[in-house]
């Protein structure tokens, strides 16, 4: 057994020398494919924790008369609370909504506004974010209510198409280029197996079985698959840093920093890519050994 | 079939109605059957084309013949599963009128091999390489490329790589086709040491002289039939004594 491990070893070193360049070729064709098969994979769990995080923070305002009684805003804000697709709602007074719409709105359309034209609102945290439209539908039109309340129903889902094409444009891409890869690595062991026919033959004839020989293109593969794979994973890594460095000054409200990964999710996307690489690597070349075995 | 019928002991290698044809049509054996003994050496002569080298891959187990069964050391190898072929291999020896050496290992490393892929121990390789190369007269170029020996040289590191595993059967196919006269009188006296060994050989050749010297058992093939099988035979019709099976 430690003669053959040690022949492995020593077969599958000489090989990825004898034939560098075709190597070297086979490792950049999978790094590059499954950096960015890591990288739709980092972008589809950054999407979900930020889906998850606006899930969370998704606003329905309902907007109260400006002349509204008291009376009428306790009511709405009774029949909210027992809602049961309200998670929780706060009450903002005509004076706190104007300070807002001081950073939202333009100094002409400030100018003709006064505080006490602004409605004042109840805001409430639906259950889940798709509740929010039956939040709409029970309170537009009650008394005291000022039109319908809103919510940023559309500007989410379209945040999501987004999100969601990308990601399936970046997976098609990455899975074409994976499958390039694994065409060209089968090409690179066969060119290697070629190179060796002679030697194959010369095995098969002293009684070499199937499987010894087999074995070493295998690993051959699999080597290959893994630093390609190494060196995809290193750049999202890097990649991943950069972006983290670069939304660290942004509001935790933004966009890329509430698609940031943890630790441990960045993990397991390096894994998945390393371990695609090393199947890629080594199914392909069992592959391309077949042909060569069959006398 | 039952084996036990058919099998005597002494019988290393049996075929019984062998015929082969290639796809293109090309009848290469017809109806063959003939046994070698242990321990014999067989000369298997004919013109370039009557079926020697496919005899001789038949038993090799590199092509399967259309009809009849082949037997060796009371194998039948015909139905050897493929997953067994290996296994069968490794009590054959073979050697080629091109050597077929490994170019980037020394004579050391190109017998070793042999050993090694059938996973042999190391201790096992360092103890038998030498022993054999030592019977080829080549212990002293263990380290030499084949770039760096003669053609006969280059047959001796082939016969020792086919002789290191101690093999039951020898093949040669043509084995001095590419060496002088000389040359191929010392490769002749070593597959006859190898035989004496209690190896059998069974050798294709074109070589009249070293046929016509050793009045050793020939067969003579001629497109793939069988047409002489005789004792103490010559290369060509037998006008001296031979002895017809």
């Amino acid at each position: 057994m430690a003669s053959f491990s040690q022949y492995v070893v020593k077969e599958t070193t000489t090989n990825l020398w004898r034939n560098r360049v075709t190597t070297a070729a086979a490792v950049f064709t999978v790094m590059i494919s499954l950096f960015l098969v890591g990288a739709s994979l980092v972008l589809g769990q950054g999407a979900s924790n930020a889906e998850i995080k606006w899930q969370q923070g998704t606003l329905v305002t309902v907007w109260m008369e400006p002349g509204a009684s008291a009376q009428e805003i306790a009511a709405v804000q009774t029949q909210l609370d027992a809602f049961p697709y309200v998670h929780g709602c706060y009450y903002r007074t005509q004076a706190q909504d104007y300070e807002e719409a001081q950073h939202l709105l333009t100094a002409t359309e400030l100018s003709v506004l006064k505080p006490e034209q602004i409605p004042s609102s109840i805001r409430c945290i639906p259950n889940e974010s798709q509740d929010a439209k039956l939040v709409i539908a029970k309170f537009s039109g009650q008394p005291g209510v000022f039109g319908s309340p809103t919510a940023p129903i559309q500007y989410l889902k379209t945040i999501q198409r987004v999100i969601t094409t990308a990601q399936y444009a970046v997976l098609v891409v990455a899975l074409v280029l994976l499958l390039s890869s694994a065409v060209l690595i089968l090409n690179t062991i066969r060119m290697a197996i070629f190179a060796r026919k002679r030697e194959v033959a010369v095995m098969k004839l002293v009684g070499a079985t199937n499987w010894f020989i087999r074995v070493p293109f295998i690993f051959e593969g699999l080597v290959q698959g893994f630093i390609g794979s190494a060196l995809a994973a290193l750049f999202i890594w890097i990649g991943e840093a950069f972006w983290r460095v670069r939304t660290e000054s942004q509001s935790p409200d933004g966009l890329l920093h509430q698609m940031l990964l943890s630790n441990w999710q960045l993990f397991w996307c390096e894994t998945i890519v390393i371990l695609l690489g090393m199947t890629i690597g080594s199914i392909g070349s069992a592959i391309a050994i077949r042909r060569f075995l069959d006398v | 079939m039952p084996i036990g019928a058919l099998w005597r002991p002494e019988i290393m290698i049996k075929l019984d109605h062998v015929t082969k044809t290639y796809k293109n049509g090309t009848i290469a054996l017809d109806d063959v059957s003939l046994e070698i003994e242990k321990g014999e050496f067989v000369f298997l002569v004919g013109s370039s084309g009557s079926g020697k080298t496919t005899f001789l891959r038949l038993l090799l187990r590199e092509e399967l013949p259309d009809r009849g069964t082949i037997w060796e050391a009371g194998r039948d190898i015909v139905n050897l599963p493929k997953w067994r072929v290996p296994y069968l291999r490794r009590n054959i020896g073979c050697v080629f009128q091109d050597f077929r050496l490994l170019q980037n290992k020394t004579v050391f490393e190109n017998v070793a091999f042999a050993l090694e892929v059938i996973g042999r121990p190391k201790s096992v390789i360092e103890a038998q390489v030498p022993q054999v190369l030592e019977l080829v007269g080549l212990a002293h170029k263990r380290d030499n490329l084949p770039s760096e020996l003669s053609g006969g040289e280059q047959q001796r590191v082939a016969i020792a790589r086919a002789f290191v595993n101690r093999p039951l059967i020898l093949l040669a196919d043509e084995p001095t086709g590419n060496l002088d006269p000389k040359i191929s009188e010392g490769i002749m006296s070593l597959l006859d040491r190898i035989n004496k060994s209690g190896t059998t050989v069974v050798m294709a050749t074109h070589d009249k002289a070293l046929v016509d010297r050793m009045r050793l058992r020939v067969i003579e093939l001629d497109h793939g039939t069988l047409v002489r099988d005789q004792h103490r035979g010559v290369y060509g019709i037998d006008g001296d004594g031979g002895v017809q099976r």
